[in-house]
């Protein structure tokens, strides 16, 4: 038990969404989460909308989805951590309904990506990098990226054959969810053969971007009592930073420190380790962003992160079973609304409704959803 | 012109660290130091971080570096799409302080790995546009 509960969760379609406009997207969810919650919107005393805005046409998004959701005049703001955004969302949310200052509150991802090309986006994108210091030379979130694969590569030896298994495994899974953007499973052979995007990551090492929208219910616990039975309990939250520029960090930049300390956090407060969780979402932007992560969140040593892969511990039926939603690489990533669509599918699986997969008896699970190129990085963990 | 001349393609036009662009023009790069505390900095900047201390000088760099780590970059925002494919790399310079800068096309790519040995050189792009880049 927890200070703050979900109470409910709610999930648009991913993808390239021309049937939908932002605010009917954040509708989707919206609705999805109230009638998962069994409440009415007139329950709802604020909305935390959480966009990285310069991707969507509308500008102070909050105030339009405020509107379409028929949330005016409880107060209203965006939050913006790049594709961190959502589970700093939550983070906000905790802090209000934890001091009473509100007693149940909606957090609201969105993102409407797909009006801009690939190009216009990846140019905003790089713009996330320093834009006085490194932007000016042409960079690109897969850039960034593929910077740190290569790093990883030699210094522990690990293969492209080898980061090829994550998004084969992701999208194996993604076959199963009926919100992802792809539902096709892959091969190694097309992961390989799949066009360079930077190297050495090529376009099925990579995330698509897409609209979509996720949501969560908030409700300090007294509230969460009265409402439901089933309850899933924030048991920690970690959130760090790190410099923005490259040039800023340092050490062989094969890990992100920003997630270990943010891991650190949320450890500490859920009182657990990293044994102890039962199932997780990772940031998958990437191929290598998994197997990073995987060791900067304790799942395995530094440079054990392909192992853990090879032995199939990630898997459902394994050790930690990891994005078994089938990820950012199945789903597409929404910028906004990555973070609470992790959450969604551990709130899914905490109750036990996660279907065909279900990881047996889960109890902790945990989201890390890592902000542009690891300026910020969050670690959720959340109990049954 | 301002510091949106710094780059391939420039975006922050209004900064304090313009004069590196004069040290560019003389080909040379510069790094600023704190003149309470003498610490240095690259990329430069205009405040110290241990003493807010906002008086700099400039200090010359020999451009001396080692590759940390690199990327070749194939899917580029529009502005960069004429030099694309291109290199971009993170080093660290001999004072132990780390540039992200573009590979010339003229590094033999085969011989890249982290740890090579290059050298920071400043380049000039068509649009009388002025940059460092790693040779
Ligand atoms: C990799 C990327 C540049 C490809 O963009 P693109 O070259 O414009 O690709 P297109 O939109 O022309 O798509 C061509 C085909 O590939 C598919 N596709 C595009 N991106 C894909 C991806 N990442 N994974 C799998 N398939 C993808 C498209 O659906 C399309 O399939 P179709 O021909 O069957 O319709 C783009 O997906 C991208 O920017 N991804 C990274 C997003 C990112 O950095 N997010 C932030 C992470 S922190
Ligand atoms: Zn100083």
């Amino acid at each position: 038990m927890g200070r703050v509960a979900i109470i409910g969760v709610g999930h648009s379609k991913f993808g390239k969404r021309s049937d939908a406009s932002l605010r009917e997207l954040a509708f989707e969810a919206y609705s999805s989460a109230l009638d998962d919650a069994d409440i009415e919107s007139s329950r709802i005393d604020g909305s935390v909308v959480c966009s990285a805005t310069h991707y969507d046409k509308q500008r102070s998004p909050a105030g339009v989805v405020a509107e379409y959701l028929g949330l005016n005049p409880q107060p209203t703001f965006n939050i913006e951590a790049a594709c961190a955004s959502s589970a700093v969302g939550l983070r906000t949310a905790w802090a209000l309904v934890s001091s009473k200052l509100h007693d149940v509150i909606t957090v609201v991802g969105v993102q409407k990506m797909t009006e801009l090309s690939n190009e216009e986006i990846q140019e905003l994108m790089g713009r996330a990098g320093d834009v006085m210091w490194e932007s000016p030379f042409g960079t690109t979130m897969p850039a960034y990226y593929a910077m740190y694969a290569t790093a990883h590569m030699a210094k522990y030896g690990t293969t492209e054959e080898q980061m090829a298994l994550v998004p084969v495994k992701n999208r194996k899974y993604g076959s199963k969810n009926p919100n992802a953007m792809f539902q096709k499973p892959i091969t190694i052979e097309e992961v390989l053969k799949s066009r360079p995007v930077s190297a050495p990551l090529k376009l099925f090492d990579c995330c698509a971007n897409a609209d979509g929208a996720a949501c969560l219910i908030i409700a300090n616990a007294e509230k969460a009592r009265k409402l439901t039975d089933r309850s899933v309990w924030v048991a920690g939250l970690g959130l760090a930073s790190s410099p923005m520029s490259l040039a800023g960090r340092k050490g062989p930049m094969t890990s992100f420190e920003v997630t270990k300390n943010a891991a650190k956090a949320a450890y500490q407060m859920a009182r657990i380790s990293p044994n102890d969780v039962d199932v997780a979402e990772v940031h998958d932007s990437f191929s290598i962003t998994e197997i990073l992560n995987y060791e900067d969140l304790g799942f395995a040593k530094p440079g054990g992160g392909t192992r853990l892969l090879e032995k199939g511990e990630t898997e459902l039926g394994g050790k930690i079973p990891v994005n078994i939603d089938g990820g950012l690489i199945s789903k597409g990533h929404p910028v906004g609304a990555t973070g609470a669509s992790q959450l969604f599918a551990l709130a899914k699986q905490l109750r036990g409704e996660a279907g065909s997969t279900q990881v047996d008896g889960a109890k902790i699970g945990l989201a890390q959803n890592i902000g542009g190129i690891g300026m910020y990085s969050a670690v959720t963990i959340l109990r049954a | 012109m301002g510091f949106e001349k710094f780059g391939r393609f420039g975006y922050v036009s209004q900064t304090k660290i313009n004069p590196l662009l004069s040290y560019l023009e003389k080909g040379q790069i510069a790094a600023t130091k704190c003149k309470k505390c003498g610490r240095t900095y690259f990329p430069p900047r205009a405040d110290c971080l241990d003493d807010r201390h906002s008086g700099i000088e400039w200090v010359v760099l020999d451009g001396k570096s080692n590759l940390v780590t690199f990327t070749k970059v194939f899917f580029a925002p529009p502005a960069f799409q004429p030099e694309t494919p291109y290199l971009l790399g993170l080093a660290e310079l001999s004072n132990g302080l780390r540039v992200f800068a573009p590979i010339s096309a003229s590094v033999d790519e085969k011989q890249l790995k982290p740890g090579t040995e290059l050298n920071l050189k400043v380049a000039k792009g068509a649009r009388d546009n002025l940059f460092y880049w790693l040779e």
